[in-house]
C-alpha cells in the first residue's frame, strides 16, 4: 500500500514539476517571444484569439507573477489548454486528443514490441553466452542504437518508399479513405505505420537488449539459479522463472527511465513521416509558433510518459512481491 | 554469496586499486569493442582539430556547379547551393565533438556532484536530490529542450550546451549515488573517517578513484545523448542554420529535398557521421559496462596457460564398492582468472558411506566449498570453475562424465543440496511452495494435491507450519528460511544431502537447534551427509568423519574422534587450538598465525610450511598423505610411520 502512495506521490511531484516548467519557461525566456508573436499576428488572427493569448502568456494583464501561477494551475486542473492559435477557435485540448490515438497507436505499440522483443534477445543472449546469436545481435543492435531516429527515418523512406515503392511515403492513412472504424481503414492506417514503427524499433531495441543481458549475466550468477540447477528442473524452466522473471525487474526499472529518450526519437519520427501523431503536431506548433497547443503538447507527453512509468511500477510490483511488502 | 572462496580470493577487479587510470587504460585496451571505439574517436578528432588542413575545399564557398553527383573532385557530390559536402562534412566535425564533449563534461560534473553527494550525506539532503533526479529522469527532456529551443530561436552553441548539460545529467547520478552508497560503509571509508577525513576529501581521494569506469560511463552516455539531441534540433530547425554541423547539414538537405533530387549523399552522410560518433561512444560505453562489471567478461579456462595446470593423475580404476555411497578420486578442479589459472581442489579423494555424516572443515579460500560443488556437478556461473581431472562416483555412476541432461535425471531426487543462505538460495519472487513444486514437477508424476501433501509434510519435518508454504522467501526469518531450504531437500528424502555451511547465517543458539534437527532427521531418515564447514566445534559432535582441508588439497581425513582427541597435522592442531572445548579445561586460544598461500601460485613444497611450528628444511618438498592409525594425513612428521598412500 505504502508502495502505492508513494509513487503515485512522485507521479504527482513529477506532473507539478512539468507544469511548473510550461509555466516558467515562457515567462523567463530573454525577450518575450509571445510579444514578438503577437507583432507577428496582429491583423491576421481575429482580436478574440489575440486576448486569448494575452491572457495564456500574461501580456497586458496585470497581476503578479503568483497570482498568474495560481489561475493558470486552476486552468489546467480543469483541463483548459487554452486555444489553439493555427487550429482557432479550436482547444488545445480537442487538438490534443485528435493527435493523441495516432501516436498511442504507433509510439505505444512500438515501444512495448520494442521492449519484449528487447528483453528476449538479451535475456536469450545472456543465456547463451558466447554463442552465434550473443556474439552477432547484442553489438549489432547497440550501434544502431546510436542512430539518429530520423536519419534512419529518412533512409528507410528514401530506401523503401522512394526507391523501392513497397510502402507510403508519409502521412497516417491514405487520405481517400474515411476515417472510422472500417477495415479498409484500419488496414491502411496499419500499412502506413510498418516502416516508422520498423524505424523506431530498430532504434530503440538496443538499449533494452543490452540492459537485459547484463542484468541477466548478474542473476545467473545468484544461488538461487544454482539452486535451480540442483533441483534438476528443466534449462527452459531455469531460464524463464528463475533468471528471467528475476532479470526483468530492474529492466522495468528500466523501461521507465528510458521512456522518455525512446518518445523523444518518436517525435522526430512521425516529424519525418508526416504522421498525424502528437509529435508532429508539437513541432508543426513550434514552426508556426503556436505556443499554447505546443505547451498542452509537452503536457500531454510528459503525463503520457508519467502514465506508462505507472504501468511498469505496477508490473514491478505484481512480478516482485518484495515491493508489494516493502515499508 | 557463497561464491567458492578461493576464488574469490584471486578475482576482485572491483577492488581499490591505487592506480585506477593505468588499470582503466590496460583494461581499454585489451576489448575489442574499446579499441574500435576510440579508433572511431580519434579519426574525427583530428577532422575537428585538423578540418583546414584536411578538407579539399572551404565549406560554405558557393562555387561549384549544384547538385552535382559523386566525382573524384567532390567524393559526395555538391550541395543544391553548390558547396562541396565532403568539405562541408569536416567542418562540421568540430561542432559536435565540442558539443559532445562540453554537454559530457558538465552532465557529468553534475551527476558526480549530486550522485555522490546525495549517497554520501544521506538524510534529507539525499532525500531532496533524488527526487529531483528522478523527475529530470522521467520528464522527456528532448520536448522540454524542443520548448524552450522555440522561445529560444537559432540559439547559438553555448545555450544548446548549458540546456542539455543541465538536463542530462540524471542517468549517471543515479548510478553514481547507489555505487557511492554501497561504497559507504566499506572498511577504507570508515577508515578516513575515523582519521577525521573532511567529506570533501574523502569524496575527492577515497570515493572518486573506485568509481572512475563509472564516471566514465556517465560520460560517454551523456556525450551520446548529447550528439543525436543537437542533431535532431538542428534538424528540425531549432539550431542556428548558419552554423557549420550536421545537423544543420541535414535541415538543408531535408529542405531541399536531396533524396528525391538525387542528392544523396547531401542527405545520407551527415547521419552516417552522427551515426559514426554516436556508435563510437555506444561503443566505449558498452566496452566500459564490462570493464566495471568483471562479471559480464566471459572467462575461459583454456584460454590462458592451460599447460600450466598440474597433469592430471593417472585415472585410477576404482571398482565401485557398494557399501560407499560416494566415492570421490583425483578430484582437481581449477578457476580462469585474469591472471592464469587457480587449482581450488587439488587432487582430492575422499568416501562415504551409506549415511555417513561426513564433515570438510577449513579456512575460507581452502577450497572446500568448490569441492562441494564439483562433486555435486555445480560448477559454472558465476565463475568458471572447471574439474580438470579426476573422478566422483555416485552410486557406482562417474557424475564428471555425465552430461547436465543425463545428470537433472538423478539431481534432487538422489542427492540434493542446501546452501549457505537461503535468502540467496530462494527465488525471492516464488512461494515456498512454488519453489517445491517445481521440483516435484521435475522429477514427479504426483497430482497437484500429492504435491500439496508432500510439501506440506517435508516443512512439518522441520517444524514449520505449513501455511508457510503460501510465503515469499523475504516474509521468512533467517531460521526458518535455512529450515524450508532443508525441507526443500528432503522432498524425495535423497540417498546424499550436501550441505554447504547451512548453518553460518544464524546466532549461535539457532545454529545449535538447527544442526540438532539435521542430524534428528539425518538418523530418521537415514539420507548420507556431506557437511562443509569453517567451524570445527560445530561438526564435532554430529560427524562420523572429518576432512581437514588445507590450501587446496586434503591435509588430514580421519573419524571425527579419533582427529579431535589426537590430531596429526599442525594445522588440525592448531585449528582445535583456535576453538573453545565446549566441556574441556580452560585453555589459552592461540589460534594459527600468518595467511594461507595465494592459490595462484602455491609453494612448492608443503603448503602449510611457512605457518607451521614444526617446518624444517624436509618440508621443501611437497608431502604425500601418510596413513597413520587409519587416518591420512599430509605432513613428513609421519614419514617414518608408514608408507606413502598414493604418489601425491
Amino acid at each position: 500500500m505504502r508502495f502505492v502512495v508513494r509513487r503515485l506521490g512522485f507521479f504527482l511531484v513529477t506532473l507539478w514539476a512539468a507544469v511548473t516548467l510550461n509555466f516558467l519557461i515562457p515567462r523567463l525566456m530573454p525577450g518575450n517571444a509571445a510579444i514578438a508573436m503577437m507583432s507577428r499576428y496582429k491583423g491576421h488572427v481575429n482580436p478574440q484569439a489575440m486576448h486569448a493569448i494575452e491572457i495564456a502568456f500574461g501580456i497586458n494583464v496585470h497581476e503578479s507573477l503568483g497570482h498568474a501561477y495560481i489561475t493558470y494551475l486552476g486552468n489546467i486542473i480543469h483541463g483548459d489548454f487554452g486555444i489553439s492559435l493555427t487550429f482557432f477557435p479550436d482547444t488545445v485540448a480537442h487538438q490534443v486528443f485528435q493527435a493523441l490515438p495516432w501516436t498511442l497507436a504507433l509510439i505505444g505499440t512500438t515501444t512495448i514490441l520494442a521492449f519484449a522483443l528487447g528483453t528476449l534477445i538479451g535475456l536469450v543472449s545472456a543465456w547463451r553466452r558466447g554463442s552465434a546469436l550473443d556474439g552477432a545481435l547484442p553489438p549489432l543492435f547497440v550501434i544502431t542504437s546510436a542512430f539518429p531516429y530520423f536519419w534512419l527515418a529518412l533512409l528507410a523512406i528514401w530506401l523503401f518508399s522512394i526507391k523501392l515503392g513497397w510502402f507510403p511515403e508519409s502521412g497516417g492513412y491514405d487520405v481517400t479513405t474515411t476515417v472510422g472504424w472500417s477495415w479498409p481503414f484500419i488496414s491502411d492506417a496499419v500499412y502506413h505505420s510498418i516502416l516508422p514503427a520498423l524505424t523506431i524499433l530498430v532504434t530503440a531495441i538496443g538499449g533494452w537488449i543490452l540492459t537485459m543481458r547484463n542484468n541477466t549475466i548478474t542473476v545467473l550468477a545468484e544461488d538461487y539459479v544454482r539452486m535451480a540447477r540442483a533441483k534438476g528442473l528443466s534449462p527452459w524452466r531455469i531460464m524463464w522463472t528463475y533468471a528471467g522473471r528475476n532479470a526483468i525487474l530492474p529492466n522495468l526499472v528500466g523501461f521507465a527511465m528510458s521512456l522518455g529518450f525512446v518518445v523523444s526519437g518518436a517525435i522526430l519520427v512521425e516529424f519525418v513521416f508526416n504522421y498525424p501523431g502528437v509529435g508532429w503536431m508539437f513541432l508543426q506548433s513550434v514552426e508556426n509558433q503556436d505556443y499554447a497547443l505546443m505547451q498542452g503538447l509537452f503536457l500531454m507527453i510528459t503525463v503520457t510518459v508519467l502514465l506508462a512509468i505507472l504501468v511498469a511500477d505496477g508490473a514491478t510490483a505484481i512480478l516482485d512481491p518484495r515491493t508489494r511488502d516493502r515499508s | 554469496m557463497t561464491l567458492p572462496s578461493a576464488a574469490e580470493a584471486v578475482v576482485q577487479p572491483l577492488e581499490v586499486t591505487r592506480k585506477p587510470w593505468s588499470d582503466l587504460w590496460r583494461a581499454v585496451a585489451g576489448n575489442r569493442k574499446a579499441v574500435a571505439g576510440v579508433l572511431l574517436l580519434l579519426f574525427f578528432l583530428l577532422l575537428a582539430i585538423f578540418p583546414g588542413q584536411i578538407a579539399p575545399y572551404s565549406p560554405t564557398a558557393e562555387e561549384f556547379g549544384r547538385g552535382l553527383p559523386p566525382s573524384s573532385a567532390h567524393w559526395f557530390g555538391t550541395t543544391a547551393y553548390g558547396q562541396d559536402v565532403l568539405s562541408q562534412l569536416i567542418w562540421s566535425t568540430r561542432q559536435s565533438l565540442v558539443i559532445a564533449f562540453a554537454v559530457g563534461g558538465l552532465a557529468t560534473a553534475i551527476s558526480v556532484l549530486v550522485g555522490v553527494s546525495a549517497a554520501y550525506f544521506g538524510g534529507y539532503t539525499d532525500g531532496i536530490l533524488s527526487l529531483i533526479t528522478d523527475v529530470i529522469l522521467v520528464i522527456p527532456i528532448f520536448p522540454l529542450i524542443i520548448v524552450i529551443a522555440a522561445y529560444e530561436r537559432n540559439s547559438g552553441m553555448f545555450t544548446l550546451v548549458i540546456v542539455l548539460g543541465a538536463l542530462g545529467w540524471s542517468y549517471g547520478a543515479r548510478q553514481l549515488r547507489s555505487q557511492t552508497l554501497s561504497l559507504r560503509h566499506r572498511e577504507f571509508l570508515e577508515a578516513a573517517r575515523v582519521r577525521g577525513e573532511r567529506g570533501i576529501y574523502v569524496i575527492f581521494y577515497e570515493i572518486l578513484p573506485t568509481m572512475t569506469s563509472l564516471i566514465v560511463a556517465s560520460f560517454l552516455g551523456a556525450a551520446l545523448y548529447a550528439v543525436l539531441f543537437a542533431a535532431g534540433l538542428q534538424f528540425i530547425g531549432l539550431g542556428d542554420p548558419n552554423s557549420q554541423s550536421w545537423g544543420t547539414m541535414l535541415y538543408w538537405a531535408e529542405n531541399n529535398e536531396a533524396l528525391g533530387a538525387g542528392m544523396v549523399y547531401w542527405a545520407i552522410m551527415p547521419g552516417v557521421c552522427v551515426a559514426l560518433l554516436g556508435a563510437a561512444f555506444a561503443l566505449l560505453n558498452y566496452a566500459f559496462d564490462e570493464i566495471s562489471n568483471p562479471a559480464l567478461r566471459l572467462r575461459r579456462l583454456e584460454h590462458k596457460g592451460a599447460q600450466e595446470l598440474p597433469s592430471p593423475a593417472a585415472p585410477v580404476e576404482v571398482a565401485a564398492d557398494p557399501e560407499n555411497i560416494l566415492q570421490v578420486r583425483g578430484l582437481t578442479v581449477a578457476y580462469a582468472s585474469d591472471a592464469g589459472p587457480v587449482v581450488a581442489v587439488d587432487n582430492v579423494d575422499l568416501d562415504l558411506r551409506r549415511g555417513e555424516f561426513l564433515g570438510i572443515v577449513g579456512e575460507s579460500g581452502c577450497g572446500k566449498s568448490t569441492l562441494l560443488y564439483a562433486i555435486a556437478r555445480l560448477l559454472g556461473a558465476p565463475l568458471a570453475g572447471e574439474i580438470t581431472s579426476g573422478q566422483v562416483l555416485f552410486k557406482g555412476r562417474d557424475m564428471v562424465s555425465l552430461t547436465e541432461k543425463q545428470l537433472r535425471h538423478i539431481r534432487w531426487r538422489e542427492y540434493s543440496v542446501v546452501m549457505q543462505s537461503a535468502m540467496n538460495a530462494l527465488n525471492p519472487v516464488l512461494t515456498v511452495e512454488a519453489q517445491m513444486r517445481d521440483a516435484l514437477e521435475a522429477h514427479s508424476n504426483m497430482t497437484k494435491r500429492e504435491m500439496r501433501e508432500r510439501s506440506k509434510e517435508v516443512l512439518r519435518l522441520v517444524s514449520i507450519d505449513p501455511v508457510h508454504l503460501l510465503s515469499y522467501p523475504h516474509q521468512l526469518s533467517g531460521g526458518m528460511r535455512q529450515r524450508a531450504m532443508i525441507a526443500m531437500a528432503l522432498l524425495f528424502t535423497p540417498d546424499l544431502i550436501i550441505m554447504d555451511e547451512p548453518t553460518s547465517a544464524l546466532d549461535v543458539v539457532a545454529q545449535r537447534s538447527l544442526m540438532m534437527q539435521i542430524k534428528e532427521l539425518q538418523e530418521r531418515l537415514g539420507f548420507a551427509a556431506i557437511f562443509v564447514t569453517h567451524d570445527m566445534s560445530l561438526v564435532s559432535h554430529f560427524s562420523d568423519r572429518l576432512l581437514v582441508m588445507y590450501a587446496a588439497q586434503v591435509a588430514e581425513y580421519g573419524k571425527t574422534r579419533q582427529l579431535f582427541d589426537h590430531p596429526l597435522h599442525p594445522y588440525t592442531q592448531g585449528l582445535l587450538e583456535a576453538f573453545p572445548s565446549i566441556r574441556g579445561e580452560k585453555v589459552r586460544l592461540t589460534g594459527i598465525p600468518g595467511q594461507p598461500p595465494d592459490l595462484l601460485r602455491p609453494p612448492t613444497g608443503c603448503r602449510f610450511a611457512a605457518r607451521c611450528p614444526h617446518a624444517h628444511e624436509r618440508c621443501t618438498a611437497a608431502p604425500p598423505l601418510y596413513e597413520v592409525d587409519g587416518e591420512l594425513v599430509r605432513c613428513v612428521l609421519y614419514e617414518h610411520e608408514r608408507e606413502a598412500v598414493a604418489a601425491t
